[in-house]
């Protein structure tokens, strides 16, 4: 089983990437093969190729085979592993705060 | 009510800002924030976290430490450590924040104390959690930013727009 924590730090690693954020950035008009999103960049194919599965592990983006080209969508729903990741600090300061309270009060 | 609610705003992806009014003085809590043995008396929540162990350099660039522990002794111990960037007691100190198991940059926290009257407004900021710590490599953080703006906005929904053709 994969944990929370394996989740998080997957999409974390995958947008903590310039060029993983730009491929992102290129499908949020919608999907594109692999050699069209190849296109924008001056690195190599296989190399692109790379960022996209790390994309697609992390659940980034989505693939579906359309003949022999490869084509890949924007799947923004992971994101919500870092949504919930600054929840938790929100609701972690909370109750520091409320501890600190009670602890200095209790001192008194 | 003396914190502020613990759900998400927007705002979170720039930074965490809460307060809380404490009956003592800046000096007592300045201490509570920035020795070790204090750190472990009360940095924790009844079944949740304990502090076990912290450690502090107090002094600009003097490192800290503190291990937590899980709820009941069942999760792993997790260190977060980090470096002290101000120190000005007793209103103001601030400390860069990294925890050992998350794959991220570290972020800031600083902790402001203003007394009055024998009373203490304590606020603390957690920044540079998501789009400052990437100030210098911004390109593609407006999309990630925005996509989770709308997410921690609609409540607990998805982001859809972006989500495809």
């Amino acid at each position: 089983m994969v944990s929370i924590q394996q989740q998080r730090n997957a999409v974390f690693k995958a947008v903590a990437d310039p060029t993983r954020r730009e491929i992102l950035s290129i499908l949020r008009h919608g999907g594109q093969t692999v050699g069209g999103i190849a296109g924008h960049f001056r690195m190599s194919r296989p190399a692109v190729s790379k960022h996209i599965r790390l994309l697609h592990g992390a659940g980034l983006v989505a693939t579906r085979a359309e003949g022999t080209a490869t084509v890949c969508t924007l799947n923004a729903r992971p994101l919500r592993a870092i949504g919930e990741w600054l929840r938790d600090y929100e609701a972690f300061w909370s109750t520091s705060l409320a501890s600190l309270k009670q602890y200095m009060e209790e001192k008194r | 009510m003396n914190a502020t609610a613990p759900h998400a705003s927007p705002q979170a992806t720039q930074a965490i800002v809460q307060e809380v009014t404490i009956h003592a003085p800046a000096a007592e809590i300045f201490r509570a924030l920035t020795t070790a043995d204090e750190l472990m008396r009360w940095w924790a929540a009844e079944g949740q976290f304990r502090t076990v162990y912290a450690a502090c350099d107090l002094r600009p660039g003097g490192a800290w430490l503190m291990m937590v522990e899980g709820a009941c002794g069942t999760e792993p111990v997790h260190t977060v450590r980090g470096v002290y960037r101000r120190v000005e007691p007793p209103h103001l100190v601030e400390f860069t924040w990294k925890r050992d198991r998350e794959d991220w940059p570290e972020s800031l926290v600083r902790w402001e104390l203003e007394e009055r009257d024998g009373t203490t407004t304590v606020r603390v900021t957690h920044s540079e959690l998501i789009s400052e710590a990437m100030r210098a490599r911004n390109n593609g953080w407006p999309l990630i930013v925005r996509l989770l703006e709308k997410w921690l906005g609609s409540g607990n929904g998805s982001p859809s727009a972006g989500a495809g053709s």
